[in-house]
């Protein structure tokens, strides 16, 4: 079964339905968050100051490190795609849990940094932090999704590889890299303040 | 073969490119305006350089885009709209591209002109 | 594809498709449906009720409005009329129609598939905008319905000046509702790219196909805006966040900016999948090819794009620098020729062809008439100083009322008479169609004319009421009545539909002689949709005697039969070559359970009840396992 499916893959000449679902639902992802960093940028040249009096600027080394580990992920959640596409399974599964123990780790200190902010300024005080949260806190949503993803994929590898798994894969490493390009994009706005 | 593969290239330039450089050009120009005048300053900007500029390169790679529809068309003037692909196909895309193009390039002048004609810079209508 | 004869091996292999779709009895079978033929009419009737509930909404505030100063429903119940006729038919009847309803049914049909791309999450995303629907209309039945414009501007929007949950209903209800658009969207764009019949390449799609694929396009891309936007508004509202309000560092046109950015290609996937329809129609009943075909299937995916960058025109009255709506003017000039370009093609098909005025054509005959004077009174509006001496004012209910009713529903109206026999396997009543368009014409002419009339005396939108003897009182009677009349015509349109469903005479596969496939199967199509793929060398493949031939021939040698699973060929996307055969899943009881958490999800939030919030979230996921468990080739 297993290696029927990595022959199917291979035989392909288009990429597959669940393919191409993830990468409309990346092209309206990617809209949304166009959107939150517009808005940003959009109430920052309508702001005198930015960010406004009494909030400090943006730190930048902390989240420019945690955004270069996330980053790095997506080596071995493409490692994963690439080995199932062989056939091998358990390789598969352990990249995957390498991801997910790296990404855990970045989730754990974002959110430290991310209440940590909240003590420091409110949402309910400026539009300022207003949006800030909402940008950066969509975006450790969207983390979160990612590793449920993954966290599901090695539950399912234990029984072995279907065609449907592994465009599953396929699917949630299209997913992982959108994320990690975002996490760029998010870092770039949340900390432009500062640069 | 190589021929064949700069084909595709020119189709999906000449139906694509005037489309997202036209966006480009919206997204900024509008972008610049609300900088310029909006209450954060206006950043020191020359508006109406940056304005011709953008609509400059603008129309520029919405001519080329034009340029590349028209080159697939003639390649492929022989055929119907709805011959096999992949020649009928780009014959089909690069009809209607050459008619976009020029909507776009259109826009694109009107944006850039419209926006330095007018004055004062931040006044209202 | 019309097989006289069969063959044994033929008959048995449709036995064993037969066999194979056969879907599960009764009420249940209903509920786990994931047939796209089956969601279609789920989503008619759905969406229909709503049609009617959104026309009783405009009769009462046209009652309202019949003469000055009248008290039929005071102003806090005509906010939420005003608000609720735009909502509703705007999100729960035209797009669930043409997008659920005729798309649904149709694109799998036209492409010579047998199901949509995602069959599964097909059926969500109608129990989802089920949920939606029933979430918003419990507002109504609470007398607490959003009440401040289907736009719901700021400051309005905010909690000091709407306290109650009529604005929550709206924020919720509308994110809720567009999971559902969204689901749809991507479902239709990967069918299109994805489950043609092979020799379909992307210039041998059908027009309609072409239009769905720019409503689908249009969709992913504007809903994000509107979703962020409500977003904000519910986290101004619940979480005291600061996003429009100037005193925090906001800004009030933050709201209209992100509103308009959905709004505008919102109109243009209210008019679009219409476009399909016509474009459908015109061939068929003019008895020839549509002219300028490239020409007119790239205006519809150009009027998509260039609509993503009007928005502003919306807000030309607002008070915004010159320079930051000069884009949008050119812009909103220029987006006119595409359509322009369609009208000309559709004109000359008809006077070029052998034109058979049935029922159809007389309603696409209305859309066009519609369609060029709502969109000369719009580019009137691309004329900053045109605009801002007219916003505001009835002369804009009039353009849109012409453009929405007579450009959208009129070939709405001509789609059903035009595909009900192949849904129904009965012809509609000719004569009685004939006159329900002329009703519906002429009610439709009566009630929005006028309204360019008064608008131009003055007469400002969005008022529950006027004083006499500012001449408006004539041109109001008459609109009045004219909606009357209008409403007459339609149910003249249902009584047919209803006669016809039971009386109607037998309609066979092809009665109009259409030229797209769905024309080339059973009337209603079986299950299965097509006996064996067609086999497609052009975009009106029914118009191609010689490949319905080789289907007959294929059908017996057993080619593309695929009647081992329920089974559907893949193909590659620009040129459709056959690429891998798909299996597709059965029946599953867990699209309306997801649907049924996502309906407690939003329930929750707008109780303000966060923490049961996420318990229904966690439930969700776990009927979202449940669903990933059940995989369509181990079935």
């Amino acid at each position: 079964m297993s290696a029927d499916a990595a022959r199917i893959d291979r035989s392909r000449a288009a990429k597959p339905n669940g393919w191409w679902g993830m990468a409309v639902f990346v092209a309206t992802e990617a809209t949304l968050f166009g959107t939150l960093v517009g808005t940003y940028f959009y109430l920052e040249f309508t702001n005198p100051q930015w960010p406004p009096p009494g909030i400090p600027d943006p730190k930048v080394l902390a989240p420019l490190l945690l955004t270069a580990a996330l980053v790095a992920t997506s080596v071995p959640v493409q490692v994963a795609y690439s080995a199932a596409r062989r056939d091998r399974v358990r390789l598969a599964q352990l990249a995957l849990v390498v991801a997910l123990v790296v990404q855990a780790v970045y989730l754990a200190l974002q959110l430290h940094l991310f209440l940590d902010d909240l003590d420091t300024f409110s949402p309910n005080a400026s539009a300022y932090a207003s949006i800030y949260f909402t940008l950066v806190g969509a975006h450790h949503f969207h983390v979160v999704v990612g590793m449920l993803l993954e966290a599901w994929l090695v539950v399912r590898l234990v029984t072995g590889l279907t065609r449907y798994r592994l465009v599953g894969l396929q699917a949630t490493a299209f997913y992982w890299h959108f994320v990690n390009v975002l996490a760029v994009v998010v870092l770039l706005t949340q900390i432009s303040p500062a640069l | 073969m190589r021929r064949l593969g700069n084909l595709e290239l020119l189709q999906w330039y000449g139906l694509l490119g005037a489309a997202i450089v036209w966006a480009a050009q919206l997204v900024l120009a509008y972008g610049l305006t609300v900088a310029r005048c909006g209450e954060g300053g206006n950043f020191g900007l020359s508006l109406d350089t940056w304005q011709v500029v953008l609509m400059v390169v603008a129309a520029t790679l919405a001519l080329l885009a034009e340029a590349a529809a028209v080159t697939v068309f003639l390649e492929t003037r022989s055929l119907e709209h709805d011959d096999p692909p992949p020649a009928g196909r780009r014959h089909f895309f690069a009809t209607g591209a050459i008619v976009g193009n020029v909507l776009f390039l259109m826009i694109i002048l009107l944006t850039g002109i419209g926006i330095v004609v007018q004055s004062p810079v931040c006044g209202q209508s | 594809m019309a097989v006289d004869v069969l063959t044994p091996g033929a008959e048995q292999r449709i036995e064993r498709l037969h066999r194979v779709w056969r879907p599960r009895p009764g009420v249940l079978g209903w509920l786990t449906t994931v047939d796209h033929k089956r969601i279609g009419l789920l989503y008619f009737f759905t969406t229909l009720a709503f049609f009617g509930a959104g026309g009783i909404e405009a009769l009462l505030m046209r009652t309202q409005l019949a003469g000055p100063d009248l008290n039929v429903v005071g102003p806090e119940t005509y906010d939420q009329l005003m608000t609720m006729h735009g909502v509703t038919m705007i999100f729960f009847f035209i797009i669930p129609m043409t997008t659920g309803a005729f798309g649904n049914y149709l694109v799998p049909l036209m492409i010579g598939a047998r199901d949509m791309a995602f069959p599964r999450l097909n059926a969500l995303s109608y129990w989802i905008f089920l949920g939606s629907g029933i979430f918003i209309y419990v507002g109504l039945f609470m007398h607490r319905a959003p009440n401040c414009g289907w736009f719901c501007y700021t400051p309005l929007n905010r909690r000091a000046f709407d306290p109650g949950p009529n604005v929550d209903f709206y924020a919720l209800g509308l994110i809720f509702n567009s999971i559902a658009s969204t689901a749809t969207a991507l479902n239709f764009i990967v069918t299109i790219f994805k489950l043609r019949a092979p020799g379909m390449s992307l210039n041998r799609m059908p027009l309609f196909i072409f239009a769905m694929l720019a409503v689908s396009l249009s969709l992913i891309f504007a809903l994000p805006s509107l979703t962020a936007d409500l977003v904000y508004l519910e986290l101004q509202r619940k979480g005291g966040f600061h996003f429009f309000d100037v005193a925090h560092g906001g800004d009030a046109f933050l709201w209209q900016h992100l509103f308009w950015l959905f709004g505008h290609p919102e109109v243009y996937i209210i008019v679009l999948p219409a476009f399909g329809i016509a474009t459908s129609i015109i061939p068929t009943f003019s008895k020839r090819r549509m002219i300028a075909f490239p020409l007119v299937a790239l205006a519809e995916l150009l009027v998509a794009f260039i609509g993503f960058g009007v928005w502003a025109h919306h807000m030309f009255a607002t008070g915004l620098p010159t320079i930051t709506l000069v884009a949008f003017a050119a812009a909103s000039m220029m987006v006119v020729i595409p359509s322009t370009i369609q009208v000309f093609a559709w004109t000359f098909t008809v006077v070029l062809g052998r034109p058979e005025f049935r029922a159809p054509l007389l309603f696409i005959g209305g859309f066009i008439v519609f369609f060029v004077l709502g969109g000369l009174s719009g580019i009137m509006f691309a004329a900053i100083p045109f605009d801002q001496a007219t916003t505001d004012t009835y002369f804009v209910v009039a353009h849109f009322h012409f453009i929405i009713f007579g450009a959208a529903v009129f070939p709405i109206l001509g789609g059903m008479y035009y595909w009900f026999p192949k849904v129904t396997g009965r012809l509609y009543h000719e004569r009685a169609a004939q006159i329900s368009f002329w009703l519906t014409f002429f009610g439709t002419a009566l009630t929005f004319f006028p309204m360019h009339i008064v608008g131009l005396l003055g007469m400002t939108r969005r008022v529950y009421t006027y004083k006499p003897h500012l001449g408006w009182d004539a041109y109001n009677l008459s609109e009045t009545i004219g909606s009357f009349i209008l409403a007459a015509g339609l149910l003249l349109i249902f009584a047919n539909l209803v006669w016809s469903r039971f009386r109607g005479a037998p309609s066979g596969p092809d009665p109009f002689r259409g030229g797209t496939l769905e024309w080339a199967t059973s009337s209603p199509p079986p299950e299965y949709n097509f006996a064996v793929i067609p086999k497609v060398t052009s975009p009106y493949p029914n118009w191609d005697p010689a490949d319905r031939e080789d289907d007959a021939r294929r059908l017996q040698a057993g080619t593309l039969v695929l009647e081992e699973g329920h089974e559907t060929p893949a193909v590659t996307v620009r040129d459709g070559y056959l690429d891998e055969v798909l299996r597709m899943p059965a029946e599953s009881p867990w699209p309306v359970v997801v649907g049924l958490g996502v309906a407690l999800i939003f329930t929750m939030l707008l109780l303000s009840h966060f923490v049961l919030a996420s318990v229904a979230a966690g439930l969700t996921l776990f009927a979202l396992a449940g669903w990933h468990l059940q995989e369509p080739e181990l079935e």
